[in-house]
């Protein structure tokens, strides 16, 4: 770095944690986005500046789900290995929100002390971030249909992931997940080298795809895909009858390997974390065991004991998603007990403006299990239709509308018994402010 | 009495949560004891379950799967639709299904595709790196004789909510738009107009869920297919839609429009 550099990083680094600080002490939150604004206006060159000193390098997750736990994870094992971690865990993954991260980790002259960095990225970002880092891993978990309003779709999507990774050096290693065929495709059109994790177990085939699927079309060609089986969503075992493209080989064997939390998708996000661990050649047992030992990050499979009764936070913000908790919730449920689930939906920036999605979820699976179902949220009574289409006259559900979320909060708890579980299934926002509720906390 | 309801290519065009309307029609008709059943209209499917739906259904799809679309939608299967909408088969078809009915669409990239040509007019796509249309939609009816027929029926002039996301902009040749916009951009963000109307076939770019929350139009659509199907008039029984007027206030409300606000 030069000296010019360096006075200008020291200053820049400075102004913006002086503002951290201020920003704190007048309890404006957490400070997770503003110091990195200010900081890179005083120097552009910042987010490149602070990148190149970490240590053993910078790992980008990005996808559309899972991004969170599965940065968890993998900061949690390295963690054990006395490693020093930058990560932008509240979920602050724009430009902003991981210069903030690296400021964070950060001296007053601009000396960065992290071993790794990993970075929960926006798919719409990580072509600006890669002009800027050259990333030792690159993670990618799948590509769903989310916020479609903020990003265009997914073959766009995954043609400016290609033209942002290619042109990088050969040190960058990409971890990609084999069973998205969009994934895959783009996996075997990398010059880097490309690894890949996915599911290879027959057993965890769903009975039929669910409406909630997005690109079952060969991204090579066009045709559609013969799937010998779905474990979740587009997310299986496929092939192209046309040109013969087909499903990447995944390096690990995913029947050898424990999960964390559960459903499918922590299976999928214990593999990527897993697949990255190994590359850095961190021994198998401490793995598994750290696997074995993980707790929820926030709002995810999240549990909370109040009053005596059990609440379980299932963050619901996409169909995929969605369709996973009510899954979950479904296999939680034990027969014949009364249930009751708390649905808040919001459309905020984070949510996404566009609450079309809820009508690509089988709510009609979540109606099904007949208990108490109350709804909330700044898009309440979308939710509530969506549920009231969901049953037919002769099964109903008991709809309760809330608009007040701690009246809400206070209803589902009220009709949860005693030792059983209140499911809530928040969008992402929705997520904060019920933890904020239940706490007293602030998150972000 | 029974209604089929023909889905447009369900696994490839059903982007934003279109299977919302394809429910609400479905419940609507249940809810009321009409017997009611969803056929998929699908690439592999027979040409006869074409040319048997009473209402026609379709939804958006991404550019990739469009292009798939319109080349499967060629020949019997394009006729047979053609026919079906010039006898007086209602349809609703949201997001990119109208830029399907019209003559042509210019994809982000690649080649122009044709269209099915039964409504006049023609849809582009400025290019991959352009805007995209999107937000709350909200335009008045005022296509002709949909706008005086939901009026005498409801009493009020039907004012649409829905939500737009769109790249393709769309221009009408002859064929009459379906409402005149009040809040974002509608066919192309240039000239007010929101859709178009032709026969019973309603095109609009207010994507997915656009029955759930305009009811009105719901019922317009079951009527119709009735009427059209046993040369007769029908009257539905009214349902409870009072969820649907809190989500349509709501909206109303938020958008600042709370002076055009009704529930016909
Ligand atoms: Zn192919």
């Amino acid at each position: 770095m030069q000296l010019f550099d360096r006075i200008r990083l020291g200053l820049a680094v400075g102004t913006a944690k002086t503002v951290t600080a201020i920003v704190k002490q007048l309890r404006l939150g957490a400070a997770s986005v503003l110091p990195g604004e200010i900081a890179r206006r005083l120097h552009p060159r910042l987010l490149p500046l602070l990148c190149e000193q970490v240590r053993q390098g910078v790992i980008l997750v990005v996808g559309t789900n899972g991004k969170t736990t599965t940065s968890l994870l993998l900061s949690t094992i390295l963690e054990r290995q006395n490693a020093k971690i930058a990560h932008n865990i509240t979920g602050a993954n724009l430009i902003n929100g991981l210069i903030t991260t690296l400021l964070g980790n950060t001296n007053l002259f601009g000396q960065l002390n992290a071993d790794y960095a990993i970075l929960e990225v926006d798919e719409n970002v990580l072509p600006l971030v890669l002009k800027d880092c050259r990333p030792r891993f690159i993670v990618g978990l799948n590509l769903f249909r989310d916020q479609l309003d903020r990003y265009g779709e997914v073959d766009t999507i995954s043609r400016r992931w290609q033209q942002a990774i290619a042109p990088l050096p050969k040190t960058t290693t990409v971890i990609l997940n084999a069973d998205d065929p969009t994934l895959s495709y783009l996996g075997q059109n990398l010059p880097q080298k490309v690894l890949f994790f996915g599911l290879s177990e027959t057993n965890l085939y769903l009975d039929e795809i669910p409406h909630a699927v997005d690109s079952i079309y060969c991204p090579n060609c066009g045709h559609s895909l013969d799937y010998q089986g779905v474990y979740l969503s587009h997310l299986g075992d496929f092939h192209c009858p046309s040109c013969g493209f087909e499903k990447s080989q995944p390096t690990l064997n995913s029947k050898d390997w424990p999960q964390i939390l559960i459903g499918v998708y922590n299976k999928y996000n214990t593999l990527a974390a897993g697949l990255v661990a190994k590359e850095i050649s961190i021994d198998i047992d401490t793995i598994f065991d750290t696997v074995k030992n993980f707790k929820a990050a926030f709002g995810r499979a999240e549990e909370l004991t109040v009053n005596g009764k059990k609440i379980r936070i299932l963050l619901s913000k996409n169909p995929v998603g969605m369709n996973e908790t009510i899954r979950a919730v479904k296999d939680l449920q034990i027969q014949g007990k009364p249930s009751t689930t708390l649905v808040i939906l919001n459309d905020r920036i984070p949510d996404g403006t566009d609450v079309s999605w809820i009508w690509d979820v089988d709510t009609e699976k979540l109606a099904s299990i007949g208990g108490t179902l109350i709804v909330s949220g700044d898009r309440i009574y979308d939710m509530a239709l969506r549920l009231q289409y969901s049953q037919n006259l002769a099964n109903q559900s008991n709809l309760i509308v809330k608009e007040d979320l701690r009246e809400a909060i206070e209803t589902a708890l009220e009709s949860t018994e005693i030792g059983e579980t209140l499911y809530i299934l928040p969008t992402y926002s929705a997520m904060l402010e019920i933890r904020e509720i239940l706490t007293g906390r602030k998150i972000l | 009495m029974e209604l089929r309801i023909g889905w447009l290519y369900p696994t490839l065009m059903s982007t934003y949560g279109d299977r919302g309307n394809v429910i609400t029609l479905q419940r609507r008709c249940q809810w009321r004891n009409i017997p009611v059943k969803i056929i998929p209209l699908e690439q592999q499917t027979e040409i006869d379950a074409f040319n048997e739906v009473d209402l026609i259904v379709g939804g958006g799809a991404q550019d990739r799967q469009q292009e798939i679309v319109m080349r499967d939608l060629k020949g019997a299967k394009a006729d047979a639709i053609s026919t079906r909408i010039e006898t007086g088969v209602p349809g609703v078809f949201t997001c990119g299904s109208p830029q399907l009915l019209g003559h042509y669409y210019e994809p982000a990239l690649g080649h122009r595709i044709e269209g099915l040509g039964i409504l006049d007019l023609v849809s582009k796509h400025p290019g991959p790196d352009a805007k995209r249309c999107i937000g709350n939609v909200v335009f008045e009816i005022t296509a002709s004789p949909l706008a005086s027929d939901l009026k005498t029926r409801f009493g009020e002039s039907p004012v649409v909510i829905g939500f737009e996301n769109h790249g393709g902009r769309t221009y009408l040749g002859q064929v009459s738009p379906l409402g005149k916009v009040i809040q974002g951009y509608g066919n192309n963000g240039e000239d007010g107009y929101e859709g178009a109307f032709y026969r019973h076939a309603i095109a609009t770019y207010s994507h997915g869920p656009l029955l759930p929350k305009n009811p009105f139009i719901a019922d317009w659509l079951i009527q119709k297919a009735l009427e059209v199907k046993y040369q007769t008039s029908i009257n539905l029984t009214k349902l409870n839609d009072s969820l649907a007027n809190q989500a349509r206030q709501a909206m109303f409300k938020r958008l600042d429009l709370t002076s055009m606000a009704n529930n016909p």
